[in-house]
């Protein structure tokens, strides 16, 4: 199929990925009459490629591609991890913008705070919650309360909790914006099989293709981003299905690729003009690496709940999310139902023998929850890459460096021990928690905004510090984690990029 | 080993599995791929297939199942010379632990040897096979009343997903 754009024409914005991030910058865009080209480097689903079968999916969707250290739970497939996803989408609270502020400083962490506040990005909130059609927002209904949900909600009551909600889930609660309501099917994390979960793959990805302003390359995997000599971004390389190099050449650039990709781009473009990689004269690219501090609690409880009816993630606790010190460490954490298919069931309970056979046996009465809390951010923590081992396309293997902080360790032990009154409140037995399940889903940091220079890699629009036309937008832009699982705060963020980028291009900026 | 250390361990252990999930996930598809491994004359599918259920032993489960549990992990190991390798590890370990036949050896014994050899890395790969194929059977599916695919069904909706019934009233 013939190109859209031509390789050579140099007025296009090229957006690198089209998850979460570049799936909503390159629709916003678009929207604005701006020519987007969006490089993805997975090929592209139809609805009917999703089956409930999440090992089938797992070959079909997830980033395969060689990595060491840290595993991540990501896609290469359009709609990135947005086809993954769980579709919870909680806002940051106010403090968690200013966390030096408010934490004070941490031994071993490198926080700063975020150089934008929680009312400058509310409007934005608004944008992406109607954008992904947020349950409990824009006049949409509570998602349905499933089983899970309801054990959820009960244990909160019986412990004290006040916030429970089964509100804030992008999956429709009744038809909306062209995608059907939930049937609650289950298998959310193998992708929604009839798009009622919000995903850019079958919303903003055809959204932007209506505007006549879009082209979207598939397979089509960026390996640099080039410069002229000025300094400036002029066009970006990538190999296709086939392995052949092109180069298209951009006005502007955005990446998006998750924090691994990210990185790894950035660094492979080094020149002798970027020695340590494009836009990282802070040395911050790569580093303050952040994926949560999460966490998995099972119980058996007294009755079915049969768990695996709906959606993997239901509802959310809010009353653990605060900073209170008083708690032993800083920041805070939500609660969340994760609903698990047999096997992912075996895996959480772990070990071996009678006791993981009898969790097992009771299926039917399982109830789990699993944590999302704020993980500080450490300049150790970080995305490096191999010496000499390359993956297919010639580019160095990442290696994702991560350790949790003292901080989390001290979140984990009150997280686990507040499922655990939560759950045995209702009668649940042999409760475990694991720390760490689910980790890898949630990304980012590594190319943080700033307001000053020298402490990260973008500015307050994501945009490079050192390069004018070289934007972020991604979760690596965050500064720090928050509670909040971080989807709705990237497509915000997202959405406040293409708005700065369409005013510096009308103002001849870019 | 202190508090950090063990959460650590168990970290690395959870995103071990989370990822192992994945890379073996498709169980159920592989099964009984073949029986290559039979002319292969491995001669450790019966010790296999016993530490198979003492895995996850469930009386429900009749032996055929680990049996073919492991055939499809051997059938795999035919073309993967360090699972092979490893498969022959496990099975030297467990009879050097019990006077050389593990196999006739008291239930109790052989789950102690397994016990002192389950943080040898030729466990955890055979643990993560055994797992990822055991748990998506369909065999044991039934048994543990779970349904699998939903959506030719059109999923749960009218189909139990907020049926509880028993928790609390004023809850």
């Amino acid at each position: 199929m013939a190109n859209r754009y031509e390789l050579s024409d140099s007025s296009v914005v090229v957006v690198i990925g089209s998850g979460a991030g570049g799936g909503t910058v390159s629709n916003e865009l678009a929207h604005k009459g701006i020519d987007v080209v969006c490089l993805e480097a997975g090929s592209r689903m139809q609805l009917s490629d999703i089956v409930n079968n999440p090992g089938a999916m797992h070959f079909k969707m997830s980033w395969l591609d060689k990595r060491l250290g840290a595993p991540t739970w990501l896609c290469k497939t359009v709609g990135g991890t947005t086809v993954r996803w769980s579709g919870i989408t909680p806002r940051f609270q106010e403090h968690e913008f200013q966390p030096l502020s408010t934490y004070g400083k941490l031994d071993d962490t490198t926080a700063i705070d975020w150089p934008i506040t929680l009312d400058e990005l509310a409007p934005y909130y608004d944008k992406a919650e109607d954008r992904m059609g947020v349950s409990g927002t824009h006049g949409i209904p509570p998602s349905a309360e499933t089983n899970e949900y309801k054990v959820l909600k009960a244990g909160a009551k019986k412990i004290g909790y006040k916030e429970y909600t089964s509100t804030r889930a992008a999956i429709n609660p009744v038809a909306r914006d062209g995608r059907p309501g939930c049937r609650q099917i289950g298998f959310c994390w193998s992708g929604c099989a009839i798009g009622a979960k919000w995903s850019t793959l079958y919303s903003e990805i055809p959204k932007a293709e209506a505007t006549d302003h879009f082209e979207l390359r598939t397979n089509a995997m960026v390996v640099k981003i080039n410069h002229d000599d000025s300094g400036k971004m002029t066009g970006v390389v990538y190999a296709d299905a086939n392995g052949d190099l092109h180069e298209q050449k951009a006005r502007a650039v955005c990446v998006a690729g998750n924090v691994v990709e990210t990185t790894r781009l950035l660094q492979n473009s080094s020149t002798s003009m970027f020695p340590d990689g494009l836009g990282n004269s802070s040395g911050h690219l790569g580093r303050n690496y952040m994926r949560h501090m999460t966490k998995s609690t099972l119980a058996i409880m007294p009755g079915a709940v049969n768990f695996h009816r709906g959606t993997r993630q239901s509802g959310l606790i809010l009353d653990e999310q605060y900073h209170k010190p008083e708690r032993g460490f800083a920041g805070g954490y939500l609660i969340e139902t994760a609903a698990m298919e047999p096997l992912m069931t075996a895996q959480t309970v772990g070990g071996w023998g009678e006791r993981t056979a009898d969790y097992l046996e009771n299926y039917t009465n399982l109830a789990a929850t699993w944590v999302s809390g704020e993980d500080p951010p450490q300049a150790s923590n970080r995305i490096t890459f191999h010496e000499t081992e390359r993956d297919q396309y010639g580019l160095p293997v990442p290696i994702l460096n991560y350790e949790f902080h003292p901080n989390s360790h001290a979140m984990y032990e009150h997280a686990a021990m507040g499922s655990k009154k939560l759950l045995e409140s209702l009668d649940g037995r042999n409760v475990t928690s694991v720390m760490g399940g689910g980790g890898g889903c949630h990304n980012m940091g590594v190319a943080r905004m700033s307001a000053d220079p020298r402490d990260g890699v973008t500015n307050r629009w994501g945009q490079s510090h050192d390069i004018a036309n070289l934007f972020v937008s991604d979760g690596s832009v965050f500064v720090s984690s928050g509670a909040a699982n971080p989807t709705l705060t990237i497509v915000a963020l997202a959405i406040r990029q293409a708005d700065h980028i369409a005013e510096r291009m009308s103002r001849k900026e870019l | 080993m202190n508090q950090g250390e063990t959460s650590r361990r168990r970290f690395l252990v959870a995103a071990i599995t989370y990822s192992g999930l994945l890379s073996t996930g498709a169980g159920v598809t592989l099964l009984r791929a073949s029986n290559t491994w039979a002319d292969s004359s491995n001669g450790n599918s019966d010790e296999l297939t016993r530490m198979a259920r003492l895995l996850y032993p469930h009386d429900g489960i009749a032996d055929n199942v680990y049996a073919e549990v492991i055939d499809s992990i051997l059938s795999g190991a035919a073309t993967d010379a360090s699972m092979t390798n490893m498969l022959n590890q496990a099975v030297t370990a467990l009879n050097a632990a019990q006077n050389g036949d593990w196999f006739e050896a008291s239930e109790n014994d052989q789950i102690a040897a397994m016990r002192a050899v389950e943080h040898e890395a030729f466990f955890a790969a055979i643990l993560g096979n055994v797992q990822a194929r055991f748990y998506n059977h369909p065999k044991v599916w039934e048994l543990i009343k779970y349904p699998g695919s939903s959506v030719q069904f059109g999923g749960h909706v009218d189909r139990g997903f907020d049926d509880i019934d028993w928790l609390p009233e004023d809850a």
